[in-house]
């Protein structure tokens, strides 16, 4: 909960500054991007080590300044791995012997702030802050059996990144980035689902 | 009309992302992967202390709490298994008129109507598929010292039973002490039985005679 205080809290004071430092009139800005998943930390070496190229992310920004934006992100992911046979002791006397199979989908829905570095008409680079709600769809499976969990959790990000205008008006471009997602996710001993993002796609004004 | 295009194109990519872009562990799942093994046993019971089984010359087949007796091709395959590597465990077979420490049964696990039975159900009924009379204690109850219920059982299974009836006279009740569960798809089959048993015996290597 302390975590969850500290990234709040850090998300306004940059809203709060950047918005006194410079405001313009606003823009709505959509950021369509394709998105590679690693998993890191316990996510990585307790379920999933495979990096996923299955997910997207989405946001919708409201440009309050020229370096300035914030909005509403969302996205999928969907993480798999199976692993060979082997003997899993489920307690002091039963044993499964079994091929087990791990597959997540994760829905993050994020409030999100993005702060411009620069204001010229060339590459923008960018850093973001985001936190939200993390929508988890967890199945694991012996053989063929499963069992599912959804449940909704926390999510904060920290990204950074460029875009690439594709004029000199500076409204449409490529987008370029890499984020990190902390995740905690504290079922059946697990504890997150920390992630790495590659992303890559398309900023339009769509207002 | 931009507008309009442009939010379908959202909206439809993001559906696109749900439906296209998982991976589906059970496509990923060959015939051999899709089955388990599950064994449990009482860890407080010592198995170097019993030396001979007798084992039943016939399947319960357990089908929606309700239990037959027979004995096909597949049944006696895995009968003759059980056979096989209790010898490689070291015990010996005897007949049931010959106070064997032992008894062993076999099973078929079938649900075709409700759906779903739990493997605590399964337990809860099981003088009913072998009345204790069997084996020579009539009105003695089964006791099972260990919760078995990580899976429910809603398709076919075949269980095999290690019952204690060396010391049964003495406390008055038949105790399950060691359990085998095979699951999964192409188990009734007489050709895979020796390597479906096999694995079963061999994740339990507490199960043997010295």
């Amino acid at each position: 909960m302390k975590k969850i205080k500290t990234v709040f809290a850090l998300m306004s004071a940059f809203m709060f500054v950047a918005l006194t430092t410079n405001a313009q009139k606003g823009t709505l800005q959509m950021n369509l991007n394709y998105n590679y998943g690693i998993p890191s930390g316990s996510f990585n070496s307790d379920l999933i080590s495979n990096g996923s190229p299955r997910g997207g992310r989405g946001s919708i920004m409201y440009n309050f300044t020229d370096h300035l934006s914030a909005g509403l992100e969302s996205g999928y992911q969907d993480f798999y791995q199976k692993y060979p046979r082997d003997l899993y002791h489920l307690s002091n006397s039963q044993d499964v012997s079994a091929v087990l199979s791990n597959s997540i989908q994760t829905t993050p829905l994020l409030i999100k702030a993005k702060y411009a570095l620069t204001n010229n008409s060339g590459v923008k680079p960018y850093v973001s802050l985001a936190a939200g709600a993390n929508m988890i769809n967890f199945r694991q499976y012996f053989g063929e059996f499963s069992n599912t969990q959804t449940s909704t959790g926390f999510l904060a990000q920290g990204g950074l990144g460029v875009m690439i205008p594709f004029s000199k008006s500076g409204h449409s471009g490529i987008n370029i980035g890499a984020s990190y997602d902390y995740a905690p996710y504290n079922k059946n001993g697990y504890t997150n689902l920390n992630t790495i993002n590659l992303q890559a796609g398309v900023i339009f004004p769509i207002h | 009309m931009k507008k309009t295009f442009l939010w379908s194109l959202v909206i439809g990519g993001t559906s696109l992302l749900y439906i296209g872009c998982s991976k589906e562990p059970l496509d990923n799942l060959t015939t051999e992967e899709s089955r388990i093994y599950i064994t449990d046993h009482d860890s407080t019971v010592n198995f170097t202390n019993y030396s001979t089984y007798s084992i039943s010359d016939s399947v319960a087949v357990i089908d929606n709490g309700h239990a037959t007796l027979e004995l096909d091709n597949t049944d006696a395959a895995y009968i003759d298994a059980v056979k096989k590597y209790m010898s490689v465990a070291g015990f010996t077979l005897v007949s049931k008129d010959q106070a064997p420490d032992l008894g062993l049964n076999v099973n078929n696990i079938i649900n075709t109507t409700t759906g779903v039975i739990s493997y605590d159900d399964y337990w809860n009924n099981y003088g009913g598929y072998w009345d204790p009379y069997y084996w020579g204690y009539s009105g003695y109850g089964y006791y099972v010292p260990y919760a078995y219920s990580v899976y429910q059982v809603s398709e076919g299974a075949i269980s095999v039973n290690l019952l204690d009836l060396k010391n049964a006279a003495a406390s008055n009740k038949i105790d399950v002490v060691w359990t085998g569960l095979i699951r999964g798809p192409g188990i009734f089959d007489p050709n895979v039985a020796d390597g479906r048993v096999k694995a079963l015996f061999d994740q339990s290597p507490y199960l043997k005679t010295n």
